[in-house]
């Protein structure tokens, strides 16, 4: 299973990221009033990305891309799809490291473009990342002390184990918290200041054509599968459903209804997040540092005092 | 308006002023007065220099340059001195010998629209700092915004010289 | 509209995604680019065929020109079209790239665009309505399958000429050429 979860895994979240983007601009057409491109279209969009030739800015340009898709790649081994994970250690620490190495990857490769676009988009980037990380760290240690276990597998497990798909009570607060940094870390709308078209054309991205930018529409689309299943994960209980599956435990499909539950959350949590893409306009980059430091942090560490009491 | 009219002849000598209705005065000057009468006009509380523009008057072998002026409403005390409207400044120079003091000391937001003067009339501001094209991407050996320019010919003689592709491969293989 | 028959996605991948993915650089010269806001939001939704604006001409595959060509906007067109990836279409929109249109005796616009850049379609009219921009659209596809769209080989194989017609008008282009074999 461990084997062939390293191959399905990458692939699932290829798939599922893709369909997800595809899904993402029907709805959004739909909520203006639009038709809206087919549901596959950015599929169609990364194979007219490949067949185009692209313009290399040296070494590193290339190599910070290739650095960006791979990390995000390994990334999707920490993460538990239901029953389908590759490793069970590491854990959230390991996980928190290599969130930090796509943007990094991308922040290497637009050095080298040399685009001054560019480089404000990198700028704000790790901005908009300083800002969430704190939430998103408080977040994170609230939930590691609260099952007192680093391990993404073991937490899923012990919400198995309660039959409840959503947390116990005392995560509720830090589970509102990463909602609201939820956009944040998806780098949709209201804090889409990264890749602002309007502003600095497309930021980071300005230099990237042809092969580069089917790579980087496939890191995208991982970003995205990464940023909703650890929500999924941590507070919406993976891949059970109230103790659904619990009298086929042990079969194959159990795993793969697993695998759809799974999905269908991550289905719901997307939607949400793309009522709020589609209704907001864009923050400046200090209005998104006021809120992300107000807000979601004062509940999260509001969150982190009643754990701690608690435990 | 009237008031500012008196004002304005006794202080110049060589104005004619017409007030086309309440809010539109008419001042003809000569260019050497322009200086000092938009410096006056300015402490009086007109301080929009709203354009600088230019009409080529090819039978009489002028140019007339355009100054408008208005003033930002504001209520306060000098509201009686300061009157609401705009100032049409008109001095005519010589065609052949274009040349007139910028106005860049009393208004600083004239020095664009003096630039684009000297680009398409050929009028040479003295005074100017910086006389370089402003928007044109070739040079002309006429000012193309005066009368004398004849753009049909121009179109001719430099888009129309360009061959097409086709013609370009012909006449390189040919040779 | 073919996008759904799979058995030609299998037969050529790479031209029937150009053809249903329509990145557009749109350089917003003149007038035509009123027309555009209609085009691509939600009256006439130019997304249903996957064509949507992109903000650099990297990643781009179709430039659409959409008004008169001054000569200082020229020298920033062929920067553009030359930063754009190969395969590249370009789509002159309205009367004025063709010949000048209204503009046909200014000192300063030039008269017919495809004496610079290879030109694939032109959209006439002054200006043509969002319907156009989707007929010439589709009549676009009709030539990305006939391998008619072959502006960018035009381009690289008769780069010298190009060269030369943009240097006789600009005198200087101060940019290096873009291929190789570019002196007449």
């Amino acid at each position: 299973m461990k084997i062939l979860s390293l191959f399905i895994s990458p692939l699932l979240a290829l798939i599922i990221g893709l369909l997800f983007l595809g899904i993402s601009r029907k709805i959004t057409a739909k909520i203006h009033w639009r038709c809206g491109p087919p549901v596959y279209q950015p599929l169609i969009d990364v194979i007219r990305s490949f067949s185009q030739k692209s313009i290399s800015h040296g070494a590193f340009f290339d190599f910070g891309i290739i650095l960006s898709l791979s990390s995000s790649v390994v990334l999707i081994y920490f993460l538990p799809v239901g029953d389908l994970y590759a490793m069970t250690s590491g854990g959230l620490i390991a996980f928190l490291y290599l969130m930090l190495l796509g943007p990094f990857g991308i922040a290497l490769s637009s050095a080298a473009s040399g685009n001054p676009n560019s480089s404000i988009g990198v700028s704000r980037k790790f901005l908009l990342a300083l800002a969430y990380e704190v939430p998103l760290l408080l977040v994170l240690l609230t939930v590691m002390t609260h099952y007192n276990t680093i391990s993404l597998v073991e937490i899923v497990n012990i919400q198995a184990g309660t039959g409840m798909a959503f947390s116990s009570w005392a995560l509720v607060l830090p589970g509102i918290a990463y909602f609201l940094i939820l956009p944040a870390v998806l780098g949709v709308r209201p804090f889409e200041i990264v890749s602002a078209p309007q502003e600095i054309s497309s930021g980071p991205v300005a230099e990237f054509g042809g092969k580069h930018l089917a790579f980087y529409t496939l890191q995208h689309a991982l970003q995205l599968f990464v940023g909703l299943a650890l929500f999924v994960n941590i507070f919406l209980g993976g891949g059970t459903l109230f103790g659904l599956l619990n009298p086929i435990a042990g079969t194959v499909w159990a795993t793969i209804l697993g695998i759809i539950i799974f999905l269908v959350k991550m289905f719901i949590v997307l939607v949400i997040e793309l009522f709020i893409n589609a209704v907001y306009p864009r923050f400046r980059i200090e209005q998104a540092m006021r809120y992300l430091w107000k807000w979601p942090t004062l509940i999260a560490f509001v969150g982190l005092v009643i754990v701690a009491i608690l435990n | 308006m009237e008031e500012l009219k008196k004002k304005l002849l006794a202080y110049f000598t060589d104005l004619t002023i017409q007030i086309h209705d309440d809010y539109r005065m008419c001042i003809n000057t000569q260019k050497e007065t322009v200086v000092s009468l938009l410096n006056y006009l300015k402490n009086m509380g007109y301080e929009h220099f709203a354009l600088l523009s230019c009409i080529d008057w090819i039978d009489k072998g002028e140019f007339e340059l355009i100054y408008i002026l208005s003033a930002y409403m504001e209520v306060c005390d000098k509201y009686q001195e300061k009157e609401q409207g705009i100032i049409i400044i008109k001095a005519r120079i010589s065609r052949d010998d274009a040349k007139v003091i910028s106005v860049i000391n009393v208004f600083e937001n004239a020095e664009p629209y003096e630039r684009e003067l000297h680009e398409m009339f050929g009028i040479k501001f003295e005074g100017h700092p910086r006389l370089t094209p402003l928007m044109l991407e070739r040079e002309y050996e006429i000012p193309p915004f005066r009368k004398d320019f004849d753009t049909l010919k121009y179109v001719d003689n430099t888009f129309g010289k360009i061959p097409s592709i086709e013609e370009r491969k012909a006449n390189y293989e040919r040779t | 509209m073919d996008r759904n028959q799979i058995s030609k996605w299998f037969k050529n991948p790479g031209k029937m995604a150009n053809k249903y993915s329509f990145h557009v650089v749109y350089f917003c010269t003149g007038c035509g680019i009123i027309e555009i806001p209609p085009s691509i939001t939600t009256r006439w939704d130019a997304e249903r065929f996957g064509i949507i604006p992109v903000a650099t001409p990297r990643q781009a595959n179709l430039f659409l020109i959409t008004g008169y060509v001054s000569t200082k906007t020229l020298k920033a067109i062929i920067r553009t079209y030359e930063q754009m990836p190969e395969p590249k279409y370009t789509v002159a929109f309205g009367s004025c790239p063709i010949n000048g249109g209204m503009y046909y005796d200014s000192y300063n616009t030039i008269t017919s665009l495809d004496k610079y850049i290879p030109v694939d379609g032109y959209i006439a009219g002054c200006m043509p309505r969002p319907e156009a921009i989707f007929i010439g659209v589709t009549h676009l596809w009709k030539l990305i399958d006939m391998d008619k769209a072959d502006g960018y080989k035009r381009y690289r194989r008769d780069y010298k000429f190009y060269r030369a017609n943009q240097e006789q008008l600009f005198k200087e282009l101060g940019w290096p050429p873009l291929f190789k074999d570019a002196s007449l």
